[in-house]
């Protein structure tokens, strides 16, 4: 029988928790609700930065002290940051609960050492070099400045190797400092545990962590669409991004245009995948939904011949302009919602999946839903909450941003 | 005959094969309500015609394009509509189809790759498109180095046709024919060899009988085999003007079914497991020279290597290679009792965790049988883990060094690599 508890500490630290003793393993993690967005143009990529420092050490521990104790678990174990957040995790066995929590709360409070920043400096611009390799992430940077002009969320995640390069030790403490408060952070645990020693340990780990007032600015989007073409003649291949608005993770509407966006563009059966992939036009082509803190989008991707990147890109629109017209049928939209439902019970059977669903969904709306209500809300979806999202969010403006080896 | 084990953590595995040489292995897990399948049959890169290279891989998407009584839009419906999470794809030994879903869905979906396996359509509309996103991937490569890099240091490694690049040739791709492919795949298809595994909320006697039901009269014959060449191995350089430089190293290691094989697993841990493993800590923590840098260890039946791969800006590549060679020589003076523990503790992580995952032990049953000869029990893999003692491995380590290398570079120069390692 799984369980949900929620309590939060004095500080104002959330600690969620969705407890199955039937599981063999159990998954912790710190999110913290801040990324590239909530950083100024001055410090571009310290988010990301920062997550890898706070691998390298604490008051009480050395940065190889950190790697060998995740290791001396046996624990998978990462972290990531994106635009809005970032995440600290470890998926362990349940005896070693305690000693992940209390490795993961020291290295919320960073040693940020000044020989440790400039080592590690060196591997983060290696991280920019190897993405600048990735036609498809250079692409998507791209379009979300095209798309977001002068809203946050158009900054980059990794930053570039100027605004790293100039980067300070001290700076990355000062935005430290303002985004890791305890009331700006979730601690998530899901799979088999004793909540009660979680939450003693947390108390102890965590209590004394003084709070902060922090808030994220929530500029209004000013999208006006646009197209740009970037040229690059070593690539063989010609990509193209399209971008528009869609609900934010807040939205009503979200299960509804999680839904269309899997009708539009998943890998396998899809609409573009019967227009583009099946007949060989283009060996990608998705379509997502991109649901943000109070701002969301839907983002098109393919990837063709240079030769046939007109034909690739009037599909698409031809495409996206059909189901502005017609909206999908409701086979499309009962096999959609099973292809999903299926994905959240297989992602619900490891306490890794369930830990990041509770986990974002309490920094992002906070609320706890069980896998069961998840799928109840999936299931209501019809016809008509489709077309209610079309209506709102008609695939309009558009931004479309291509790279290829050839000029436009 | 049937074989039933106790897998550990509540599951069983039964074994069986039928009367065509299919072997079919079934893992019940009482914990989760879905089931997952691997079919791996021999139709791989390594099987492909001398003069058709690449031909598995367009075979594995144009199977799918209809079979049985459905076409291609019929059968992708049906599988989307039960919701089935799936992919195919062809290996350098084995095709392989995965497949996921809730267990209630099993008999519904079995049918459907009886279908796929023994009665496909492979239509003339299907093989042109089919065959261009082959042939796209080709360049797909060319854009994506770290991409191109593993398949240049398989294919100069590793003796022909194992090192064989699954896209294949784009000359290959051009000359092929739908008749000659579908020719090309009754020649190929046989039970025998093939390997189908089911993990998940099932039981066996009735998966056994959906078996038989759909894939007993699948044509039996000795897998397809093609003569080995020796490997190219040396020094190769490829000239690209990326951002970094890709390097790939890579030297033979003894086969995943010999007894030592679990050894070789935790040494593989202690080099490139977690992030207190050697090669990050030393060369990534200790030097900043590249964001990745790992070793990882690949066999087939008979073969085995080690791969190792870094990538770093041109100006700290030979530095990142020096330092990586270094580490292999260092290694065979052995390791210290807490690398062991560590390597030990995580492996048995690893087991239990998968042990959750009805994809995970699917696959893993299968490939399971394809190396050992049987499946393996979680407790049997924990106990063989734990077998290994710090003196077994550093003799291990002193025994098997890093032999003979062979390096690929890609990037704007050559690198330096010491002629006495060169293989």
């Amino acid at each position: 029988m799984v369980t949900f508890k929620h309590t939060q500490l004095k500080n104002g630290m959330d600690i969620v928790a969705e407890i199955n003793p039937d599981a063999q393993s159990v998954a912790i993690g710190f999110m913290v609700k801040t990324g590239s967005r909530d950083e100024s143009g001055d410090v571009s990529g310290v988010s990301h930065f920062l997550e890898h420092m706070m691998f390298k050490g604490t008051a009480r521990r050395s940065s190889a002290d950190v790697n060998r104790e995740f290791d001396a678990m046996g624990a998978r174990n990462n972290a990531f940051t994106s635009n809005e957040v970032t995440c600290y995790w470890a998926h362990i066995l349940p005896e070693f609960l305690p000693a992940a929590l209390d490795l993961l709360a020291d290295m919320m409070r960073p040693a940020l050492h000044g020989a440790d920043f400039d080592m590690e400096k060196k591997v983060i611009l290696e991280e920019i070099a190897l993405y600048l390799d990735r036609p498809g992430h250079v692409l998507y940077e791209a379009i979300m400045k095209d798309h977001f002009c002068r809203h946050p969320m158009a900054y980059s995640i990794l930053g570039t190797k100027e605004s790293i390069t100039a980067l300070t030790r001290d700076q990355m403490k000062t935005y430290f400092d303002a985004r890791y408060g305890p009331g700006n952070m979730v601690l998530a645990v899901a799979g088999n545990m004793d909540f009660d020693e979680l939450l003693r340990l947390s108390e102890e780990k965590c209590g004394q962590w003084k709070h902060l007032d922090v808030q994220r600015q929530y500029p209004a989007a000013e999208i006006t669409g646009g197209e740009r073409h970037i040229v690059d003649p070593k690539l063989k291949r010609h990509y193209v991004a399209l971008m528009c608005p869609g609900p934010s993770a807040q939205h009503d509407g979200r299960y509804a245009a999680q839904v269309l966006a899997d009708a539009v563009g998943d890998h396998d059966g899809s609409r573009l995948y019967w227009a583009l992939v099946e007949p060989g036009l283009a060996d990608e082509a998705d379509f997502s939904f991109y649901p943000h803190d109070q701002v969301g989008s839907f983002f098109a991707y393919a990837s063709c011949d240079p030769a046939r990147s007109g034909q690739v890109a009037d599909i698409l629109r031809s495409e996206l302009e059909k189901i502005i017209l017609h909206g999908l049928t409701d086979q499309e939209i009962s096999r959609s919602k099973n292809k999903i439902a299926t994905a959240a019970v297989l992602q619900g059977e490891l306490p890794l999946g369930r830990m990041r669903n509770i986990c974002s969904r309490w920094i992002y709306n906070k609320e706890y839903k069980t896998l069961e209500e998840d799928l109840q809300l999936l299931e209501s979806v019809d016809a008509a909450a489709i077309k209610k999202v079309i209506q709102e969010y008609p695939f309009n403006p558009i931004t479309t941003t291509t790279l290829g080896p050839a000029a436009s | 005959m049937s074989i039933v084990k106790t897998a550990g953590l509540k599951a069983r595995q039964d074994v069986t094969t039928l009367s065509n040489g299919l072997t079919l292995l079934v893992e019940s897990m009482p914990d989760v309500r879905s089931a997952a399948l691997t079919i791996l049959t021999p139709m791989g890169a390594a099987s492909d015609p001398a003069n058709g290279l690449g031909s598995a891989n367009v075979l594995a998407d144009w199977i799918t394009r209809g079979a049985g009584e459905r076409d291609n839009r019929a059968l992708t419906d049906y599988l989307d509509s039960l919701g089935v999470q799936r992919s195919a794809s062809a290996e350098t030994v084995f095709m392989r189809f995965s497949a996921s879903m809730l267990a209630d869905k099993l008999p519904q979906v079995l049918p459907v790759y009886g279908d796929i396996l023994l009665r496909p359509m492979l239509p003339d509309a299907g093989f042109g498109p089919a065959r261009d996103l082959a042939m796209q991937q080709l360049d797909a490569i060319e854009d994506e180095p770290a991409q191109k890099l593993n398949l240049l240091i398989k294919s100069r490694h590793f003796p022909q046709p194992y090192g064989r690049p699954v896209v294949g040739k784009k000359e290959h791709l051009t000359a092929l024919t739908p008749a000659g492919l579908r020719q090309d795949f009754t020649s190929r298809s046989t039970a025998r060899g093939s390997i189908l595994a089911v993990a998940g909320a099932v039981e066996f006697s009735a998966v056994r009988d959906m078996v038989e039901k759909h894939f007993g009269s699948w044509q039996s014959k000795e897998p397809v085999q093609m003569p080995a060449q020796a490997a190219a191995g040396g020094v190769w350089h490829e000239q690209q003007s990326s951002n970094q430089v890709q390097i790939g190293l890579a030297f033979d290691a003894i086969p995943e079914s010999d007894p030592d094989s679990i050894v070789l697993q935790l040494a593989m841990n202690i080099l490139s497991g977690g992030m207190g493993a050697r090669l990050f800590s030393e060369i990534r923590e200790k030097q900043g020279l590249c964001y990745s840098v790992s070793a990882g260890y690949m066999s087939l039946k008979h073969l085995g290597a080690v791969l190792g791969y870094a990538g770093t800006v041109p100006e700290r590549a030979q530095k990142t290679l020096d330092s990586f060679l270094h580490e292999l020589q260092r290694f065979s003076a052995g390791a210290q009792r807490d690398e062991l523990d560590r390597a030990q503790v995580g492996m048995k992580a690893r087991v239990i965790m998968n042990g959750e995952s009805s994809a995970a032990r699917a696959g893993a049953i299968a490939h399971d049988f394809y190396h050992y000869g049987r499946p393996r029990t979680l407790d049997e893999l924990r106990g063989r883990i734990e077998s290994v003692d710090l003196k077994r491995l550093n003799t291990f380590l002193d025994v098997h060094r890093a032999g003979k290398m062979t390096v690929v570079t890609i990037g704007p120069a050559p690198l330096a690599v010491p002629v006495d390692m060169i293989g």
